[in-house]
């Protein structure tokens, strides 16, 4: 049997022989034997260290919470993808690949803080000044806030707030203090534009949360979007096991996800295909008529 | 219109109906159904548990993850032996997930990205949780059945996967006493059970068969402890795959610090790697007509000849060949 890797790295990660696997210098048999937990590995590995039971506990509050979050895109596409009945690891990777620059941005977020934080330092301002620096710079550009506003908890998400009280009473810093300035700031100024108040998200106060505990932007990101994994493997799961598979079945007492009756067609509208002979005319036609242009995505 | 007017056709081309179909008002209009949760604007609960209120009670991951696919709170103790296994599961070196973050990361990609594909390397080898967990369910259905000795059952079934890479027992783990510990840890918190018994059995006949040295490996005690800790396979085989999934993010880490993105068209392959057909010119579309011509077997007997001829064209997927499930089979 070869075990040799498949490609050659220097790796600062781990190391794997036929004894003993070892993550960052600690034999992973050994710490799973010590009671270290889940946990306590995503420090390690990130992080290069054991961390301290209080921010153990946070990340454990915020994973705990963080897991399910019911019906959300990386949710449908682990449902959409499980409805071809593939092995589940491709519904379970298509979910957490579903996490971009809408559904958890972390890693934006995180990077955001940082630029600011350091300019705070560079130009000798306080965290609470340059939240506010933030908020302007940012309206004033016309780009949205990270770390703000959900589109389904409209009164502020239900983890948010006690997330950032969680954080208080465990690990609170100076991305706390930025956030909470951003936060402050940022309803501020829409209340005297008139506009209503936008409550912290769950990367707002996630993130934030994660930064404090050392986390890397990237590592932040990488901890919220592969936890939802775990959920949408049971949404998955679930579908498979208890749902009709390709989601159509006329037979179902409720219309399903892809009845054709689903379809709302916006598109040109039913058209002659040309026959070959006609056809570079045709296209010439339509190219230089530029109709077609209003539909190119 | 050529084809389309062929008279076997099932209805009239010219004559079918367009548009798209009318909202069917005769059913329920569709909905997300779902046991597992649900949200409003002010909760997200998830088997009748709000998330919020479980992580201030002091719960975490570990135990939603027992909530979601079991719909139950953990024993503490199975809380551990979740950790546990984990813990072990968590980090591999440049093992097969690592490696395919590592990949897909090399491309400048998002870290969603790499991630989201490392979980693509579980298979029915690598990670085999749901073929190794069918396998388990199927001899103790089997025992039940037949009401013989559990150890002449698993004797039997050993027997003709004894180089079954979703056995769950090889000789992977001789030297390293990881999978052998977490047995005992599960025997020691008291959440071993029938599964955990059933891999002993295993380990006894494999090592009896084999004629190599065998012992039990990490798809083995990871598989029957999570069996016993009441997650199914499917389940197991998900949880487990996400877990190094959080890993995979760090190798995606170390590769963007390390190495330099890889461009299309970069890598090269050695000529001397290379064992297909020997260079040769490429032939006009005139010669087309003459040198290709086309294969369709008309016989059985044809067709198993030109089948097993494939079968000699490496990278084809004729030599591949997998078992289906056989409706005549009765367990």
């Amino acid at each position: 049997m070869d075990r040799q890797p498949l490609f050659k790295r220097k790796t600062a990660l781990s190391y794997k022989t036929e004894e003993q696997t070892i993550v960052r210098g600690y034999n992973v048999s050994d710490l799973a034997e010590a009671g270290y937990t889940f946990y306590d590995m995503l420090f390690i590995l990130f992080q290069n260290r054991i961390a301290a039971e209080n921010e153990v506990d946070m990340l454990r509050y915020e994973t705990g919470e963080f897991l399910e979050h019911s019906m959300s895109p990386s949710a449908v596409s682990a449902i959409g993808v499980i409805n071809g009945r593939p092995n589940l690891p491709a519904a379970v990777a298509a979910s957490v690949m579903t996490f971009g620059s809408a559904h958890g941005p972390g890693a934006a977020h995180g990077y955001m803080m940082h630029k600011y934080i350091e300019r705070a330092r560079v130009e000798g301002k306080s965290i609470e000044e340059m939240g506010k620096i933030l908020v302007d710079e940012y309206m004033d550009a016309g780009l949205a806030v990270m770390g703000l506003g959900q589109p389904q908890h409209l009164d502020g998400d239900p983890r948010a707030e006690p997330t950032h009280i969680k954080h208080e009473q465990l690990c609170s810093g100076v991305y706390l203090e930025l956030q909470r300035s951003i936060e402050k700031h940022f309803n501020a100024r829409r209340k005297k534009e008139g506009k209503e108040y936008v409550a912290v998200n769950m990367i707002g106060a996630g993130n934030t949360a994660l930064a404090e505990l050392g986390f890397s932007p990237t590592a932040a990101w990488c901890i919220g979007c592969v936890c939802r994994g775990f959920s949408c493997a049971a949404h998955a799961t679930y579908t498979m096991k208890k749902g009709r598979a390709w989601g159509a079945s006329k037979r179902e007492p409720m219309v399903q996800m892809l009845d054709l009756s689903m379809i709302k067609y916006v598109g040109p509208a039913d058209r002659e295909v040309p026959s070959q002979a006609e056809r570079q005319a045709y296209a010439k036609k339509q190219k230089e008529e530029g109709e077609y242009k209003k539909w190119i995505i | 219109m050529d084809n389309l007017d062929d008279p076997r056709l099932m209805y009239n081309y010219r004559t079918r109906e367009q548009g798209t179909i009318p909202m069917d008002e005769k059913r329920a209009r569709f909905q997300w159904v779902s046991e597992v949760a649900y949200k409003n604007v002010h909760r997200i609960v998830a088997r009748g548990y709000d998330t919020t209120e479980l992580v201030e009670q002091g719960y975490g991951l570990t135990d939603v993850l027992f909530i979601d696919f079991q719909a139950r709170i953990p024993l503490i103790e199975e809380d551990k032996m979740l950790n546990y296994v984990m813990v072990c599961m968590f980090e591999d070196g440049l093992s097969s997930p690592a490696n395919i973050a590592r990949i897909v990361g090399s491309g400048k990609t998002l870290l969603t990205q790499a991630a989201g594909s490392s979980i693509l390397a579980f298979g029915h080898a690598y990670g085999a949780f749901q073929t190794f967990g069918k396998m388990l369910d199927g001899i103790l259905a089997r025992q039940a059945k037949e009401g013989k000795p559990l150890a002449e059952v698993v004797e039997a079934a050993v027997k003709i996967r004894l180089n079954d890479p979703a056995l769950g027992v090889s000789s992977l783990m001789l030297k390293d006493p990881m999978a052998k510990r977490m047995i005992a840890r599960a025997e020691k918190l008291g959440v071993a059970g029938k599964y955990v018994s059933l891999m002993k059995e295993m380990v006894k006949a494999a090592q009896k068969l084999s004629k190599e040295p065998v012992d039990i490996d990490l798809l083995g005690a990871m598989g029957a402890v999570m069996f016993d800790l009441g997650f199914t396979p499917e389940a197991t085989w998900c949880i487990l795959s996400v877990t190094r999934a959080f890993a995979t993010g760090a190798h995606y880490c170390e590769e963007n610090e390390q190495e330099e993105p890889v461009r299309l068209g970069q890598t090269l392959t050695p000529k001397e790697w290379y064992d297909g057909p020997a260079d040769r010119p490429v032939p006009t579309l005139e010669e087309r007509k003459s040198v290709a011509k086309a294969i369709e077997a008309q016989t059985p007997d044809e067709w198993k000849k030109i089948f097993l001829e494939r079968q000699k064209i490496k990278g084809s997927g004729w030599a591949i060949v997998e078992e289906i499930d056989d409706p005549k089979r009765k367990i």
